[in-house]
């Protein structure tokens, strides 16, 4: 008996490893900030005194056509490489759906649906990788070009993966569209080919992460970064983990206290001991999990921004 | 009157022999200049979806032969040398961007570029294009032709020549 649990763990495992697929970022394509104020697509919001302009996509997609066929475009060239875009169009029409949803969704008790602020702030259209597009027509006498800059950012570390930009040929026709469309047509296999490096290195060095601690004030147990175990602080305990649990121990601490520590180009493995995939959120995951135990027993909150940045939160659930 | 005969034919046998090793010693030249990339690529302007429109130009003591070789140059520079930019033309890289990928796949592309291999289905030579000019004891013919980059992208993942976009998610 005890051999046939075996097989069937060891038949597990197999089909673990054999399925094991890095988790598959999700790209987006966003009109750059700059482009939508220069377009007239933005809300202004006062920010404590300070009036801040807020991109405004819905009526940049409900307005700009130029907008809407660059987004289809691009769509259509990656979906041509088997790696199709999430839709921001689709994306903001789900998140309006679903608060209208939650916002009718009752108990029969009475009760709706409990939501935290965070919950709330976390309901934007996000993907993981941002492809951020701006253009402008520019006239030499009859003729007409158009400069562009399409830049694929990691939405977590802020990194720029990689840049197209460049004026196109001038041509006599006027149409933006078509301008446009050639501009993207001519440079999206130097665009793929910044974000293939970028998969290969992921895959070859580790999903590159953002992880922030922090420590919830006046917790029932006093625990802060500095609380002492043994020799150690709790800061030493929480590097020596980073340091055995990161691809050859790569991360950066840029900032450190006794109540935050800000931890940046973290290197994690693609695959867990058992080949399954991992992501900032089972990273962080595991580093609550040790904490949890003893000799700490530090309780923890963990919360997830997507496939790259996480936060724990030592001292309370 | 036999002899006459005999001698008649021995003598045509002799001459179709010359010149068919005549023309195989061109062709193999030729083939020799291809192997040793003796050709320039550059952009010859925006192409449609899907395909690179470009201007080879190649080498040969036959400006046939060498009109001839530029269909497969064309498709050995967008696989391997890609091409610069300029004057509204997008530079391009290379389709395979792994340094000796050619060597590693030898056995591969060895049947894709032979004499009617796999090369011919991704390029066409755009009609009205050659340019022949002679160059010391030898031609330089440039003609235009567009490559159907996407479908040879595919075709050289499926050979596991190059990584596709999504592999390994």
């Amino acid at each position: 008996m005890k051999k046939l649990y075996f097989a069937a763990i060891c038949c597990l495992m197999c089909s673990l490893m054999a399925n094991a697929q890095i988790k598959k970022p999700e790209l987006m394509v966003f009109p750059s900030d700059e482009w939508c104020i220069r377009n007239g697509y933005f809300t202004e919001v006062d920010n404590m005194g300070t009036t801040t302009r807020i991109p405004n996509y819905k009526q940049a997609l409900q307005e700009d056509m130029g907008l809407r066929l660059a987004i289809a475009k691009i769509n259509d060239l990656m979906a041509e490489r088997q790696f199709p875009l999430q839709s921001l169009e689709q994306a903001i029409k789900n998140l309006e759906q679903q608060r209208a949803e939650d916002n009718l969704t009752v108990s029969k008790q009475g009760n709706e649906l409990a939501e935290s602020p965070l919950d709330e702030l976390a309901r934007v259209a996000k993907a993981d990788i941002i492809l951020d597009l701006s253009w402008e027509m520019k006239d030499m006498g009859p003729k007409h070009s158009i400069s562009y800059i399409l830049e694929a950012k990691d939405a977590y570390t802020g990194k720029s993966i990689g840049a197209v930009s460049g004026t196109g040929a001038p041509s006599m026709t006027a149409d933006v569209d078509v301008l446009l469309e050639e501009a993207i047509v001519a440079n999206i296999d130097n665009f793929n080919y910044r974000l293939q490096e970028h998969f290969t290195e992921m895959q070859t060095i580790g999903r590159e992460i953002v992880l922030d601690i922090k420590v919830f004030a006046g917790n029932e147990r006093g625990i802060d970064l500095e609380s002492e175990f043994g020799d150690d602080e709790l800061t030493d305990v929480i590097l020596r983990w980073m340091r055995q649990n990161t691809v050859s121990g790569r991360f950066s601490m840029p900032y450190a206290s006794e109540n935050v520590m800000n931890f940046t180009q973290v290197r994690i493995p693609v695959y867990d001991d058992y080949g399954v995939a991992i992501d900032a959120y089972a990273f962080a995951r595991s580093l609550s999990k040790m904490l949890r135990k003893e000799p700490y027993k530090i309780p923890s909150k963990v919360l997830v921004k997507g496939l790259g940045r996480a936060v724990i939160i030592l001292g309370e659930k | 009157m036999k002899h006459k005969m005999l001698m008649t034919a021995a003598w045509l046998l002799s001459l179709l022999m010359v010149s068919t090793a005549a023309w195989a010693g061109s062709k193999k030249k030729a083939e020799k200049d291809t192997h040793q990339f003796r050709y320039e690529i550059t952009c010859a302007g925006n192409a449609v979806q899907g395909t690179y429109l470009v201007r080879v130009y190649s080498y040969s003591k036959k400006a046939q032969v060498a009109e001839d070789q530029c269909r497969k140059n064309a498709v050995h520079g967008v696989i391997f040398k890609g091409y610069g930019g300029g004057e509204g033309c997008v530079a391009q890289r290379p389709l395979c961007n792994t340094p000796g990928a050619e060597t590693a796949h030898e056995e591969y592309f060895r049947s894709f570029f032979a004499d009617g291999g796999e090369f011919q289905k991704y390029a066409s030579i755009i009609a009205g294009t050659t340019e022949v000019t002679k160059v010391g004891k030898e031609y330089r013919v440039g003609v235009t032709v567009s490559v159907r980059k996407d479908d040879l992208r595919k075709a050289l993942e499926a050979a596991g020549v190059v990584r596709s976009l999504n592999a390994g998610f």
